[in-house]
């Protein structure tokens, strides 16, 4: 179990992490989604006890990260965004070493260790050294050094990025096994389709504060059904807005120049009634893209950008 | 114990798979070694020497004590200074040359009336051979007067004064090879320093530190291992100068152990340093802004022996030069115990200090 309680965490003037609070139980998969530096990973820091809070508490499995670092990092298996791993060594070296700092001794380890090998897909390829392993072979062996010890809770910071998606489809088989296996999984990514398919709890960061925190659907249900339209043109400045205003129902969301992202019920039947009042106010429309509720579009509505940017 | 043992096993496969870093550090100390004792050879090194004289009497027959020392093949070999008596006696007891001779007042006037006459030799204890020519080319100077005066007794005599025991001759190689020794173990220490930026960027030193292994632990897994590394290298590196340059075989054991120690305390300070840096860059810039002085100065680059007195008063006071002349007396046989534990102590300490400031700065550097 993981217990976030008002954490902050500052640089100086700069406040990365902002009163995060969120709790994580044994057998969820609970993700945290957001942009590239909304503080996913200065999060994990601080849950896996790399970075010292400024203020609120940490708990993993009960024990505070700060004043019972090691019982908490006992507890703890942790894939970081970067591959962690000793390239010199083979496979076989790196899980032998990095199991055993989990105090795991033979021949227990030994036996885990060709579990996760197979597991993962590597038990032919675990006598070479990890320098001639390929992207997503390093990726899977950076997922087996975090879970060899079978940790009960287990932090995954970005574990797919630059993956091939046959990689990627057998990571995420992976951690959905550790769930089910009781493990309490905390997930961050900035993959929509991801956070969708594999988290049971969501929490949406921007700016180092969580913007909006529930199951899928208790997520979805803040959009109310509404889809979002996304134009792209020429919007003379006021005017397209002008012209919009006089339709019922329609949010916009973000306007310039040349985009224009509106929030509406029953977007793909009202269509040509945008059309026909843009032109009416001296818009060219050139690009039009129509996207049902989902995360993505969620996040373009709590934070007026999307998510990548 | 257990991660100990399993961080020993890691770190020697580690080396053993990638030695590059482990080959340059030595390999630049070791070929400049080889190079030079194959041009330089075992026999002993071509003497070159400084005669301090100071000639109170200021005559013709003082003139002619040294022409001795004028003739083409001593010329080469010695060099003549005048000096004052105070500053003679000052520079030699500093060991600023190979022996100072002192020519009172009143030489000439002892050879014209035959009186009894003494030319005081101050010799310098450091050097054997350069002292012992001297020597021998001054009492052929008064030999030959002697013989001239009349009777020919021998009334001005040479009162030789050594300031201290004379040290036997070493070869070209026994002088460079415990230097060279010491530079390798600069450069390897600085190497193995090095390899926690690599740590760093391979992201390993980070998933250490969300280990339940404390940073403590670590640290001191680490050390165990440059111990084993550097008792290795220097027991090979010993044999080898042994081979080459005949160094006592029966200190070798204590010399291997001091090279060990010495060379921990040389990991700890460029460890310290590279982590302090705030890119691998900037670490590699620090320690070789620190290395390449501390050789130099510290009798690595270019042995004592070589050196003028006053930069060798400099280098003794570097750790390097401090551990080389510890190092050297062991292999002398000629090591005093209360020295050596002083030595051993303030580097210890040294070493305990650069050990807490690189433990309280490593985790935030793992980040």
């Amino acid at each position: 179990m993981i217990e976030v309680d008002h954490l902050r965490k500052s640089y100086g003037e700069l406040t990365a992490v902002n009163d995060v609070s969120f709790t994580a139980h044994p057998g969820e998969i609970f993700g945290l989604l957001g942009p590239n530096g909304a503080g996913k990973t200065t999060t994990i820091g601080c849950i896996s006890g790399l970075l010292t809070p400024t203020a609120g508490n940490v708990r993993i499995m009960g024990h505070d990260v700060v004043r019972e670092g090691v019982a908490a990092r006992r507890a703890l298996g942790v894939v970081p965004q970067e591959i962690s791993l000793y390239e010199e060594l083979s496979a076989l070296e790196n899980l032998n070493y990095w199991g055993g700092t989990q105090g795991m001794r033979n021949p227990l380890l030994r036996e885990r260790i060709q579990e996760v090998l197979t597991l993962t897909g590597l038990a032919d390829r675990a006598r070479e050294p990890v320098k001639q392993f390929s992207g997503g072979m390093r990726r899977r062996l950076n997922f087996a050094c975090g879970i060899v010890h079978q940790p009960k809770v287990l932090l995954l910071d970005e574990p797919t990025v630059g993956v091939d998606p046959q990689s990627r489809v057998r990571l995420l088989d992976l951690v959905r096994a550790q769930a089910e296996a009781g493990a309490c999984v905390l997930y961050t990514t900035h993959y929509m389709e991801e956070a969708e398919n594999l988290c049971h709890r969501l929490a949406i960061v921007d700016h180092g504060k969580i913007i909006a925190a529930g199951t899928l659907t208790e997520l979805r249900s803040l959009l109310a059904e509404h889809d979002l339209l996304r134009l792209s043109g020429v919007f003379p400045a006021g005017a397209a807005k002008a012209a919009l205003a006089s339709l019922h129902h329609i949010e916009i969301l973000q306007s310039d120049e040349n985009l224009l992202i509106l929030s509406l019920p029953e977007a793909s039947r009202r269509l040509p009634a945008i059309f026909a009042a843009l032109t009416a106010a001296g818009a060219e429309v050139r690009g039009t893209n129509l996207t049902q509720p989902s995360l993505e579009s969620l996040f373009i509505k709590l934070t007026g950008k999307e998510l990548r940017e | 114990m257990h991660f100990l043992a399993i961080s020993l096993r890691k770190d020697w496969a580690r080396l053993a798979r990638d030695p590059s870093q482990f080959a340059i550090a030595l390999g630049i100390p070791l070929v400049l070694a080889v190079l030079m004792s194959l041009v330089f050879g075992r026999a002993p090194a071509v003497p070159q020497g400084r005669l301090l004289v100071a000639d109170e009497d200021n005559s013709i027959a003082s003139t002619r004590f040294l022409d001795g020392f004028r003739s083409d093949a001593l010329r080469k070999m010695i060099v003549i200074e005048k000096v004052t008596r105070d500053a003679g006696r000052a520079r030699i007891d500093r060991g600023d040359a190979s022996a100072f001779l002192l020519i009172r007042k009143g030489l000439q006037q002892a050879f014209l009336m035959n009186q009894p006459y003494r030319l005081e030799l101050y010799t310098n204890p450091e050097q054997s051979i350069l002292p012992q020519i001297i020597q021998q080319t001054l009492s052929i100077a008064v030999d030959a007067a002697s013989y001239f005066r009349s009777g020919g007794q021998p009334l001005i005599e040479v009162e030789n004064v050594a300031l201290g025991e004379a040290k036997p001759a070493r070869s070209f190689s026994a002088v460079f090879l415990p230097s060279s020794l010491f530079m390798g173990l600069l450069f390897l220490a600085s190497g193995t320093a090095g390899d926690i930026w690599k740590e760093r960027t391979a992201g390993t030193l980070r998933r250490m530190a969300s280990s339940p292994i404390s940073m403590t632990a670590y640290l001191m897994a680490r050390i165990a291992f440059v111990i084993l590394l550097y008792l290795v290298v220097g027991s090979a590196g010993l044999f080898a100068a042994q081979r080459m340059a005949g160094l006592p075989v029966a200190n070798l054991p204590g010399a291997a152990l001091w090279i060990a120690f010495s060379g921990t305390m040389f990991y700890l300070l460029f460890l310290w340093t590279s982590v302090q840096a705030t890119t691998q860059r900037a670490a590699n810039v620090l320690t070789n802004l620190i290395i390449f002085p501390l050789a130099m100065l510290g009798g690595c680059f270019f042995p004592f022996e070589w050196m003028p007195r006053w930069m060798v008063s400099i280098g003794e006071l570097t750790p390097n030069g401090w551990a080389l002349t510890q190092f050297k007396a062991i292999l002398d046989g000629a090591v005093h115990i209360a020295p050596l534990a002083r030595s051993a102590a303030l580097m210890t300490a040294f070493g305990a200090v650069a050990f807490v400031l690189i433990l309280r700065r490593v985790r935030a550097f793992a980040v």
